[in-house]
């Protein structure tokens, strides 16, 4: 009987790319279904959708394409389907989730080479590129009918729109603790912080990702929103609000800690949270757009390689 | 709780130490020996019977071949039959001399008796004569002559002797056991090298997965007149690693490429101070050693701890603990992070066996290598604070420099990388390899170096000639 000769380790830890997503999956579950609750079936057809056009994609590319095994198994793609959906507004037709699909994992993913290989967060890729080529598309914030009714919805428009509608005084009063219990509005992966929060520490229980990039974006958020609003509150919106609001929780949580568009090291990992914060800010403050989390973390995606030449992990025995 | 331990990276895989239980047993001596000449770091020894010579047990039967080599002594009494090669655990051809068994006649001179002898002789020469004479090396898996590492160069002093009881490998149980059952020898052997070394702090380190080791050890150096400290250490793999019980117990590094001593420290196994005790109260070469019979597809009613003598086949081992069991797929000599795979159970045993694990094929099976996602799991499991991703990157390309910056030469090759790898990329396959360009090319630097210096020399010396 021939027995397996091959070199140490002869054990490997319960783990895998395949577990390390599906625990994301269960992760997004929480706000996903809150999602549900709120918009109803519209939201479910989106996210349905966007799974399946993803997946799709992906597997299509890898066989017709690429002619490479298919890597959809590793559930990435189910994932990056997910975020997708939950950074567009619930009433986005069928066929823009679709093109969203396809910038991300055609474009941001695929030409790249694959999970590991690329750049840019795939799903912020294509909500970026629909923000830009269908604004109309990505700013209808009419609430669709949901399971349960919106009262605390705050009609039709996410907070961060309000800010120049309202002025920041204003629209700072829109938000207190209590936000983090309700609809906030929004995307779908916007509506419930709490939610979210609760998938993030799953993450961190199940030790899928550390806390230091997310922890290091609010930190920031916060010290920034904080002296713009003691230096004039009329003008700039406080931490409370720039922290509960648009795409930040979402983005901090499950975005800007994506493996493989993320710095590798603890304090590689600080530097961009710390840039992600600063750039946010700096959108929401001074940028045409009211929401600036997508295009603060592509932004950072961009200095990523550099930031791994730069933070190594501690060597032992060396200064 | 114990918090002590290194301070970069590890692993915590399952102890799995199914074979804690088991009392040591004696195994019997089987027909045939085949005593291996490499048995120890360094040139292997030469053999200095001949066929056809009859030999006693403890009888000298091979000579250091170099300064860092082992004597190695017959493990029976009885006939040598053949002297040449013979293939070892990786299937390689290695020196063994054969010795037929007649019985087990031991030479004069030796204490066969339990009695504990706690006098420690005066002179430390003496002692470091008979610890060479007995043949000892370190028990730990690296099996470096115990007598060289113990008499440091002139210029370095020891400050603290720290003995191995960390065991962290999973599944093995050798050293606790003989922490258990022959606690009072490894202390014993513990003060004798405390001696050797000049009389520096001596640690006890023991992993808290073995409460009644500790127990057990407390309890012999309270009784025992040395000043002698048992220091329990946080469970976490490799925390028997050199360099990390050092920083664990120390709070030192070693540098890059550096020996221990550099830091004052001389670290030894628990298996080995017992063979010093043997060594040097007794008068006993080292012939024998503790094994542990285990693995996740053995009932552990079918599992053992013996004392084997060295020349024994493994084949004959497993098959008086009762054959290779069912759904085994992979055997280890070893533990299941740092062993080697058994590709030839004939192997005989030698003074570093320490276990011949049997694993499932579900528990030792590699998944299929998919790419790296850059979780950055490896880089945080990695002892040495490297970043095997990298290493692993820049071994494909091909760039040696880029892998001595990033120091591949540093990996001490514990698994905990590719242990750790969500895409089963075998990190380590290549970090080894990487490992082995960037020691090639430190090497050549500095024998270039050397060489440079020479010519130098003979240049200026002629110089001065003239
Ligand atoms: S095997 Fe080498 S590279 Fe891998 S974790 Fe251990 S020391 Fe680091
Ligand atoms: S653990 Fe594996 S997948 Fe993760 S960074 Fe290291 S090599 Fe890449």
């Amino acid at each position: 009987m021939a027995y397996i000769v091959s070199p140490n380790p002869h054990i490997h830890a319960a783990v895998s790319t395949k577990k390390l997503m599906l625990d994301v999956i269960i992760a997004l579950c929480p706000a996903a279904i809150v999602s549900f609750l709120f918009y109803g079936l519209s939201e479910i057809a989106i996210m349905a959708f966007s799974i399946a056009s993803c997946v799709v994609l992906e597997w299509a590319i890898t066989k017709y394409l690429l002619k490479k095994p298919s890597t959809t198994g590793d559930l990435s793609a189910i994932v990056t389907g997910m975020l997708l959906a939950m950074n567009l507004p619930p009433t986005c037709p069928l066929w823009v989730v679709f093109i969203g699909a396809v910038v991300a994992i055609a474009v941001a993913k695929m030409t790249f080479g694959g999970i590991g290989q690329n750049i840019f967060n795939p799903a912020i890729t294509g909500r970026v590129f629909l923000l830009v080529s269908f604004p109309t598309f990505m700013t209808d914030w009419t609430v669709p009918a949901g399971f349960i009714s919106n009262v605390d919805a705050f009609s039709g428009a996410t907070l961060l729109g309000q800010v120049p509608i309202l002025g920041a005084l204003e629209a700072d009063k829109l938000v207190n603790l209590q936000t983090l219990f309700r609809n906030i509005g929004g995307s779908a992966g916007e509506i419930s912080a709490l939610a979210l929060l609760a998938g993030w520490v799953y993450l961190l229980v199940r030790k899928v990702i550390k806390p230091w990039i997310t922890l290091s974006i609010f930190a920031t958020v916060a010290v920034v929103a904080g002296i713009f609003h003691l230096a004039d509150p009329a003008q700039f919106t406080g931490p409370l609000f720039n922290l509960l609001t648009g795409g930040m929780i979402l983005g901090a949580c499950f975005m800007a800690t994506d493996y493989v568009t993320s710095p590798m090291s603890t304090w590689g990992g600080v530097v961009y949270g710390v840039g992600i914060g600063f750039i946010v800010m700096m959108i929401r403050y001074f940028g045409s757009y009211p929401e600036g989390m997508s295009f603060a973390i592509l932004f950072m995606n961009m200095a990523v390689p550099l930031i791994n030449m730069k933070f190594h992990q501690r060597k032992f025995g060396r200064k | 709780m114990s918090k002590i331990t290194f301070a970069i990276g590890g692993v915590h895989p399952d102890d799995a130490k199914l074979s804690r239980g088991c009392a040591i047993e004696v195994l019997p001596l089987p027909q045939t020996l085949y005593v291996s000449m490499a048995q120890h770091l360094g040139a292997p020894a030469k053999p200095i019977v001949a066929v056809g010579d009859k030999v006693k047990t403890g009888q000298v039967i091979a000579e250091p071949g170099g300064f860092i080599s082992a004597f190695v002594h017959s493990p029976a009494s009885g006939t040598v039959k053949s002297i040449g090669p013979r293939k070892d655990l990786a299937g390689n051809n290695v020196m063994h001399v054969e010795i037929a068994v007649e019985g087990d006649e031991w030479v004069e001179g030796v204490d066969l008796s339990d009695t504990l002898v706690t006098e420690i002789p005066e002179d430390r020469a003496a002692i470091l004569d008979k610890i060479k004479a007995c043949g000892v090396v370190g028990l730990g898996g690296a099996t470096f002559p115990t007598h060289v590492k113990l008499n440091p160069a002139p210029g370095s002093k020891a400050e603290c002797l720290i003995l191995n009881g960390a065991e962290c490998e999973p599944y093995l149980t050798s050293d606790f056991r003989i922490m258990l059952e022959r606690t009072k020898e490894i202390v014993v052997g513990a003060a004798i090298m405390q001696k050797v070394l000049g009389g520096c702090r001596t640690v006890i380190g023991i992993e808290e997965n073995k409460p009644e080791a500790i127990a057990a050890m407390k309890k012999a150096v309270g009784e025992l007149p040395y000043d002698i400290e048992v220091l329990p250490l946080k469970k976490k793999y490799p925390q028997g690693g050199e360099k990390q019980l050092i920083q664990a117990v120390m709070h030192r590094e070693v540098g890059s490429g550096g020996l221990p001593i550099s830091v004052g420290a001389v670290v030894q196994n628990v298996a080995t101070s017992l063979a010093v005790y043997e060594a040097v109260q007794k008068n006993k070469p080292l012939i024998t050693n503790t094994l542990t019979i285990t693995g996740n597809c053995l009932p552990v009613e079918k599992q053992h701890n013996y004392l084997f003598r060295i020349g024994m086949p493994l084949s004959y081992i497993a098959e008086y603990a009762g054959g290779v069991p069912e759904g085994a797929a992979k055997l280890i000599s070893g533990g299941p992070m740092m062993g080697r795979a058994i590709a030839n159970l004939d192997a005989a045993t030698v003074k570093g066996s320490s276990s011949i694990l049997y694993l499932s094929e579900e528990s030792t099976k590699r998944g299929q290598e998919s790419f790296c996602i850059r979780c950055g799991r490896c880089a945080d499991a990695c002892p040495m604070g490297l970043e095997p991703f990298l290493l692993n990157r820049l071994y494909k390309a091909g760039d040696v420099a880029a892998l001595e910056a990033n120091a591949a030469q540093d990996c001490i090759e514990c698994g905990c990388c590719l242990y750790s790898c969500p895409a089963y990329i075998p990190l380590l396959d290549n970090v080894r390899q990487a490992k082995g360009m960037a020691l090639g090319a430190i090497r050549a630097r500095a024998a270039a170096a050397k060489a440079a210096a020479e010519a130098a020399k003979a240049a200026a010396d002629k110089n001065n000639k003239n």
